[in-house]
């Protein structure tokens, strides 16, 4: 009997131990008024109409868009001929491309983040350098890794087709007159780019300038358009409450409703992913290790300095907003919290815009659970968030609650395909 | 004609008084003591205050004998204690908008839980101090 006792014993132990990690914890009957309240708040029926944006007087203008649409799939808008805005976030991947880092004309240092949703952001790119969405499309295609084109260029490309250029001046008048010479012109390109920018007159620049933020406003327009669908997981919170079973309709199952528990619990994932949109849109640090090759990058911190200096920003001659509008702008904060520190992605449709995190760094869900569980140390500053100590077969939950935010777009076919002139 | 014209006063003048009026019959979201025994009232331009929507408050300081405090100073700092982080963004008092009550801009919380703002003081009663405690 006693050479059974220790095999016994040590098979006992291990059952125990792979069932705690590996079982799920019975789930309660009803939801608390909290819990229910939490739920409810992260339904896209409570998604408030989009912002009007002050610094964009066409932000809503329909035929603004559809400027924008073309704009948005023209492959003219780049240096090799070769990269438009839908080149990286392309419809069919939920505006995303499915690399960890975008490649444009060249490989660029940032993962592509989706566009849905991304109207109701204060602020753009990962690092929150620009204040408008029109005025971050600007930006890459005078990038030289994006499309690596320059304003006087695309100024250029607009007065010679027929149809943007009537489409133009019925929105915003007269294109200004170009010179003969040079033909490439930016205070952002290469020397000649730059140095050809700096011989032209200040009224010349100025023109130039204004149709360049006319084109980002009329982008921004189109951009506006692309709204996040209703999935399962919002035609279960539309219905729950504290009275209600745990179970609801049936739209989720067991290990779903686990995991949205664990979402708005214990993995403290709704402290930064709240809202219908998943996301408050600010700025953390979850200590993501940098890019390999690159240093560690400073985030929000340089972000919000390049924003304040951005000649395209809502303070700024060529955005329509009052002084007094650029509320973001105007309270932003600019401490060292900020160091690091990466926008909040939305997490709708978070199952098809793999790979994750501002590098592409993480390549799944189940490794992005993990790294919020173990919350390792920030190669710089500090990691907000703290370990979390969940099983894995939480973690499993918390995955498997991510397949329910993945719905069709909230958009009229016709925006989502290159247009036809 | 006097009267045709005070008839036309009448609701252009309660028009012009509206949205005042609105937030003085609003009761206080927050109330807290200072340092010194005044009262500091915050009433929300967001109304009730939610997560990640940018606004306004208008804080009403009132001394201990209870009249307005007029020319004050008023800084708002803070955070959430439990998440080792402050606030999304840097609230600045812009104006004094009637005797004792003050214009606090760029308001935003941006998570659900606890919230703990320092507001700091400084008038013709010196500086003082008031904790203001919350949950969204």
């Amino acid at each position: 009997m006693k050479r059974f006792l220790i095999p016994g014993l040590l098979v006992i132990g291990l059952g125990a131990g792979l069932g705690w990690q590996l079982l799920p914890a019975p789930l309660p009957q009803a939801w608390t008024p909290q819990e229910a309240a939490l739920i409810q708040s992260l339904s896209l029926s409570q998604l408030p109409a989009l912002s009007p944006d002050p610094s964009n007087a066409v932000a809503d203008n329909e035929s603004a868009a559809k400027l924008g649409q073309l704009l948005y799939f023209d492959s003219r808008m780049s240096g090799n001929g070769e990269v438009a805005c839908a080149t990286c976030h392309q419809p069919e991947r939920y505006f995303t491309d499915g690399l960890p880092l975008a490649a444009g004309t060249a490989l660029g240092p940032r993962h592509t983040p989706s566009l849905v949703g991304l109207s109701h952001s204060p602020w753009f790119y990962w690092d929150g350098r620009k204040d408008s969405q029109w005025a971050q499309a600007l930006a890459p295609i005078e990038a030289g890794h994006e499309h690596n084109l320059d304003r006087l260029q695309v100024i250029r490309l607009i007065a010679k087709d027929r149809d943007y250029s009537e489409r133009y001046t019925a929105l915003f008048g007269e294109l200004p007159s170009l010179p003969a010479t040079p033909q490439a012109a930016s205070p952002l390109g290469n020397a000649e780019a730059s140095a050809s920018w700096q011989r032209l007159s200040l009224a010349q620049q100025s023109g130039i300038n204004r149709a360049f933020a006319n084109l980002g406003k009329s982008l921004a327009a189109y951009q506006r358009k692309l709204l996040p669908g209703p999935s399962r997981f919002d035609e279960y919170a539309d219905q729950v409450s504290s009275e209600s079973g745990i179970s609801g309709n049936g739209m989720l199952s067991r290990e779903e409703i686990a995991g949205l528990k664990l979402f708005i619990g214990d993995g403290q994932c709704i402290s930064c992913h709240n809202g219908p949109l998943f996301t408050n849109f600010e700025f953390h640090n979850t200590g993501v290790l940098a890019v390999a090759g690159q240093l560690p990058p400073m985030g929000r911190y340089d972000g919000i300095r390049l924003a304040r200096k951005d000649e395209f920003n809502c303070l700024s001659y060529y955005s329509d907003a009052q002084p007094e509008e650029c509320i973001e702008l105007r309270f932003a904060k600019d401490d060292n919290e900020l160091v690091g520190a990466q926008k909040t992605p939305s997490l709708r449709n978070i199952t098809e815009t793999a790979p994750y995190m501002h590098g592409g760094q993480i390549a799944d869900l189940t490794a992005v659970m993990q790294h919020y569980n173990d919350a390792p140390t920030s190669m710089l500053s500090h990691n907000e968030a703290k370990p979390l100590g969940l099983r894995p077969v939480q973690l499993s939950q918390l995955v498997a609650f991510m397949q329910t935010l993945t719905a069709p777009l909230n958009v009229d076919p016709g925006w989502l395909v290159a247009p036809s002139q | 004609m006097t009267f045709r014209n005070t008839a036309a006063a009448v609701p252009l003048a309660i028009l012009f008084m509206l949205p005042v009026s609105q937030l003085w019959a609003q009761e206080a979201n927050y109330s807290i003591q200072t340092s010194k025994g005044s009262t500091l009232d915050v009433f929300s331009q967001l109304n009730p205050v939610v997560i990640n929507r940018i606004h306004s408050w208008e804080l009403a300081l009132t001394g201990p004998d209870e009249s307005p405090v007029t020319g004050a100073e008023i800084f708002v700092t803070g955070g959430m204690p439990d998440h080792d982080h402050g606030l999304p963004t840097l609230p600045i008092m812009t104006r004094e908008t009637s005797p004792g009550r003050y214009l606090l801009e760029g308001v935003r919380f941006h998570m659900p839980g606890r919230w703990q703002l320092t507001v700091t003081i400084n008038s013709h009663q010196g500086d003082e101090i008031g904790l203001l405690d919350f949950e969204l």
